[in-house]
């Protein structure tokens, strides 16, 4: 599964629930964090999120069995890793 | 002992110093320019070392009882480092606080009346910032809070520090190695039952 974990604050928790539109992305609740988890990659669009600049561009936590590929002004793509085990 | 048995007991800035080779456009940055009031210095003859013996070191109070100082050194040629990377410029500075953005909008006009206009000003992820470069080169920000620091930034701040530390150790660290250590870090961390968020 690609995880992506943004921390549950009020800048960050747009991305989850951006994400969370897609049916196939379940998020939980993972101590401080949000866990978005998906089979395939994760694409949050920056305007659905409303994320200013600075936001945007701080609000990856952490990356599990992907990587980000895309992280520009519009999007924000994390792929699976082709070496996930 | 470990770290988090450790009395944290340290109270700020005391003071934090800088060579200036212009007293008088420091004083008229600091003093006159910013309003930062002169709260003591001291004039050493011969206190120094051979090679500059008299000196000034001079302070300006920046708030909460912490202070900025210069030494200027007489007699001694002017040293400027030209060769510094905008990297290095600008990741080495002083950043002072204000609580508001009517304050930071003060330091502002400040500054854009003077000789010493701001450079940008920056709406960061937590803080929103200023900058100028002082009359000595040094890169300076006043910086106010956009939002509160939570128990959750604090923890995340720790989760970050502690996949760097690993990471760090590495060969080659890359943010994408950081992103996967951090993200094993918190899988251990939280390893418990995760409940799953609905949004509305």
């Amino acid at each position: 599964m690609t995880t992506l974990y943004v921390l549950d604050v009020e800048d960050f928790r747009p991305l989850a629930e951006v994400a969370s539109k897609d049916p196939d992305t379940i998020v939980r609740h993972r101590g401080p964090y949000l866990q978005i988890e998906t089979v395939g990659e994760i694409r949050i669009e920056r305007d659905a999120t409303g994320c200013r600049n600075a936001v945007w561009y701080s609000s990856v936590a952490a990356v599990e069995d992907g990587r980000v590929s895309r992280w520009n002004k519009v999007e924000l793509v994390v792929e699976p890793r082709d070496d996930t085990p | 002992m470990s770290t988090s048995e450790r009395a944290h007991v340290v109270r700020g800035v005391d003071h934090a110093a800088f060579p200036t080779f212009d007293p008088r456009a420091t004083i008229r940055f600091y003093r006159d320019v910013l309003g930062f009031p002169v709260v003591h210095a001291t004039c050493a003859l011969g206190w120094g070392p051979g090679d500059h013996p008299d000196f000034i070191h001079f302070f300006f109070d920046i708030g909460n009882g912490d202070r900025l100082a210069f030494f200027y050194y007489f007699g001694v040629q002017p040293y400027r480092d030209t060769e510094i990377p905008e990297l290095i410029h600008r990741a080495r500075h002083l950043a002072i606080h204000v609580d508001s953005e009517e304050h930071l909008q003060e330091y502002r006009r400040r500054l854009d009346a003077s000789d010493w206009p701001c450079e940008l000003q920056v709406r960061h992820e937590t803080v929103e910032s200023i900058y100028v470069t002082d009359p000595n080169g040094h890169l300076m920000e006043i910086t106010r809070p956009l939002r509160a620091i939570t128990v959750e930034d604090d923890i995340d701040a720790n989760v970050s520090v502690d996949a760097l530390m690993d990471v760090a150790g590495e060969d080659e660290p890359t943010l994408e190695k950081f992103f996967a250590r951090k993200a094993k870090l918190i899988a251990e961390r939280y390893a418990g039952e995760a409940e799953l968020v609905t949004f509305a």
